[in-house]
């Protein structure tokens, strides 16, 4: 009995240590204000970044480099560790976050950024801490769009654009008397009409991707004026018209008017890209640079190029007055430093020397995401047809809502089309069922909304 | 165990014994005592601290999460996370697929569980004669066991997919399903992958429990005239009791726990009808961040997972303290 006793003593002794582990290193975390010249002689920074699977070795040696050439300037090196998913990152820094300890420098998907943001665990950027990354204005000014809530709360800085855009078949198009992709939702649904017949479909679209179908949706209901989530009256905009159309021309491109492959209720992006890559399909909406490398390597090699996504939304000839001509959402990588960093400097100097303009075109050509120093982007467009339109794409790209709740309204509007895929196998999503979807989906959006702070 | 627990023959008893051991009534129980208080209970230490840090602290830290609006609001000082007292589990019964979720995990889970049963069954049986080629046969029989359950989803995805392998042989012999990663298929489709990555589970603990049947009673068996189903039914299956009652709840376990099969086959948000309670569970704490929502989830599946364990526990006798009355 005794020995219970003191079991259960050790048990609470041992669960009460953690607990104050716990609350002490949350406290942890100072600045090191310092002015001129950084210098930080045998400090090492560490940068939590995503595993490039595209080029595993260029990246290996583009870490050496990044700190070769780091120490050289501050004579600090960098020690980069890598993740493989967004789960990964986000349980690292949830660890981090609760230790007070880890990486200084995290690389975040821009629309991971709100949801970071709301953790609170980021720091937020002076006009000073600006200028230690190089000034706000060396930037593209639509990537800073979602740097945070407003321009005074900004945490993340734009590290690196992948903006949407569509990629198409130059000889399909020719074949069919089309010169270029229309501008229009209506019209490029015509066009990819044209261009179906026998096993070749006007368009490519992954329906069961976890990521795609909201970003369609939330295009054609922004170009309708809906921004899903309207932040400052904390409402949720889902159980509407403007959205209602987005998701039945989604799916009307399957059911109506037959331009997709019937199989593409059970494809991943992945899918829709290697449909396109065989010829099977005209058009590939929703594609980011990082798709040229594998449509350099398939038989549609050289016979493809890209263009903007239509801006004009479903049921329209020109852009509604209160309408945004949203091309792309703001897509690509921030990078944030943590508030418990003890290196805050030497992390922004990182950044500064990151996002300069040489090491911006060095990591374009090497990895083909596009730049967000603005004299970088400039210098890649120049002769490189293939790229200009998505860079014109990432400056008429938009930002998802700055909240913690978008993370969740996203889901819910990607599980609109997964509770859908039965009825577009059976030929028809009926707008019951769809206004039956919608209102759950607001539901979840809108109890989000109500907690976000 | 101690010496106390046996019956030690009576000379043992008075040379053994302190004087308070003569008295000839009080004897034993003394004895008792004073062993209790001999035992090195010490030495326990490592161990029940080991366990304490793995087990009983993570599960105090559940609950507590449990017991708090915890989210990425407020994540970074976990502690003042307001306390919400059972808000959490109110929200998770009536406005989350919490109770649906329970519903379609556990009956997914007795009905894996329960198929899988006679396939072992019969899996052992046919290979516990020696023939030719009977280890290469033990050794294929394990494959969808080894395989990752990573593996098993991608392979089980491709094959199901609209247009895949399943739709197109099915398709030839005049049959079209419709889908099978999403809709109401979509449950069977879970149970039919799950069945085919977990029997060999069955199959290798029948056939350990087949070990167990003494020779003398297959001889008996067969100089008595015995039919094989007889056999079977009368003989032989009485020894597997213990080895397929233990199979199939830790079978149920397995299943119920699943979680990288559905989450590879179906991703997420998961179609409605696989929402097993493990992807809903993920999801409230991965995709929603609410931490402590999806702790409260967690603590709720702990107690049905709680029920078929006890039942475990008193199967195999672990915890009545059998053994040491024996």
């Amino acid at each position: 009995m005794r020995s219970r006793f003191a079991l259960a003593a050790v048990a609470g002794i041992a669960a009460a240590g953690l607990v104050l582990t716990g609350c002490s290193g949350t406290s942890g975390g100072t600045s090191t204000a310092s002015s001129g010249k950084i210098d930080g002689t045998g400090k090492t920074l560490d940068v939590m970044i995503a595993a490039n699977s595209l080029y595993p070795t260029q990246q290996q040696q583009w870490f050496k480099d990044v700190s070769a050439q780091f120490q050289k300037e501050t004579g600090a090196t960098v020690k980069f560790e890598t993740f493989a998913s967004a789960n990964d990152e986000l349980t690292k820094i949830q660890t981090s976050v609760l230790s007070g300890q880890g990486p200084d420098i995290y690389d975040l998907g821009t629309t991971f950024t709100p949801t970071a943001y709301s953790t609170g665990a980021f720091v937020k950027l002076s006009d000073a801490d600006w200028a230690k990354v190089g000034g706000r204005d060396r930037f593209v000014p639509a990537t800073l769009g979602i740097s945070g809530p407003d321009k005074s709360n900004e945490v993340g800085i734009p590290f690196l654009s992948r903006p949407f855009v569509l990629a198409y078949n130059k000889d399909l198009l020719k074949a069919a008397g089309i010169d270029k992709p229309a501008d229009t939702w209506d019209g490029l649904a015509e066009q990819a009409k044209k261009l179906t017949s026998g096993d070749v479909h006007g368009m490519a679209v992954a329906y069961a991707d976890s990521f795609d179908p909201w970003k369609f949706v939330w295009a054609m209901a922004m170009q309708q004026g809906n921004t899903i989530l309207d932040v400052k009256s904390k409402k949720a905009t889902i159980d509407d018209a403007a959205v209602k159309k987005a998701y039945e021309t989604y799916f009307g491109w399957l059911t109506d008017d037959k331009v997709v492959d019937p199989a593409a209720i059970g494809w991943k992006n992945a899918q829709a890209v290697a449909a396109f890559a065989s010829g099977k399909a005209a058009f590939l909406p929703m594609v980011s640079s990082s798709s040229q490398v594998s449509l350099d390597k398939s038989p549609v090699a050289g016979k493809y190029a890209y263009a903007v996504m239509p801006t004009v939304p479903p049921g329209a000839t020109k852009l509604p007055s209160d309408g945004k001509a949203a091309a792309t959402i703001i897509s690509g990588d921030n990078m944030v430093v943590a508030k418990y960093s003890k290196n805050q400097d030497l992390a922004f100097a990182l950044v500064k020397m990151l996002t300069s303009t040489d090491n911006q075109v060095k990591y374009t050509k090497t990895f083909g995401d596009l730049p967000t120093n603005a004299d970088a982007a400039k210098q890649i467009e120049q002769g490189n047809d293939l790229i200009a339109p998505i860079l014109e794409a990432g400056t008429k790209a938009y930002g998802t809502p700055f909240t913690g709740a978008w993370g969740d309204t996203q889901l819910a509007l990607v599980n609109v089309v997964v509770q859908s895929i039965p009825g577009l196998s059976a030929g028809k999503v009926s707008s019951s069922d769809l206004e039956a979807k919608l209102k759950a989906a607001q539901e979840t959006a809108q109890n989000s909304l109500n907690k976000a702070k | 165990m101690s010496n106390s627990t046996m019956t030690p023959p009576a000379g043992v008893v008075t040379t053994g014994a302190s004087p308070a051991g003569s008295a000839p009534a009080g004897g034993r129980p003394g004895r008792r005592r004073r062993g209790e208080r001999n035992r090195p209970l010490w030495m326990l230490l490592p161990g029940g601290i080991l366990m304490l840090l793995i087990i009983v602290v993570p599960l105090v830290v559940a609950v507590l999460m449990s017991t708090l609006d915890l989210d990425q609001y407020t994540l970074q000082s976990w502690l003042q996370a307001p306390f919400i007292g059972l808000g959490n589990y109110v929200e998770a019964i009536t406005a989350s697929p919490l109770l649906r979720s329970i519903g379609i995990s556990v009956s997914f889970a007795v009905i894996a569980a329960v198929v899988t049963m006679p396939i072992g069954l019969a899996a052992a049986l046919a290979t516990q004669n020696r023939f030719r080629g009977r280890a290469l046969v033990r050794s294929l029989f394990l494959i969808p066991y080894v395989l990752p359950a990573f593996v098993v989803g991608t392979l089980w995805r491709t094959m199901l997919q609209p247009g895949g392998v399943v739709d197109s042989m099915l398709g030839a012999v005049g049959i079209h399903s419709g889908l099978w990663l999403n809709g109401p298929l979509s449950y069977w489709s879970l149970i039919i992958v799950q069945i085919w990555t977990s029997w060999p589970f069955f199959y290798l603990l029948v056939l350990a429990g087949l070990q167990s049947v003494d020779h003398e009673v297959h001889e008996a068996a067969a100089i008595d005239g015995a039919t094989w189903w007889i056999k079977l039914r009368y003989v032989v299956l009485p020894y597997l009791r213990g080895p397929i009652l233990l199979a199939l709840i830790i079978a149920f376990l397995h299943n119920i726990n699943a979680f990288t099969l559905p989450f590879v086959l179906f991703g997420v948000p998961a179609p409605q009808d696989v929402e097993v309670l493990p992807v809903v569970t993920y999801m409230t704490s991965f995709q929603s961040f609410r931490f402590g929502l999806s702790a409260a989830m967690a603590i709720c599946s702990l107690i049905l997972i709680a029920i078929p364990l006890f039942v475990y526990l008193r199967a195999v006798k672990l915890d009545s303290g059998e053994e040491e009355q024996r």
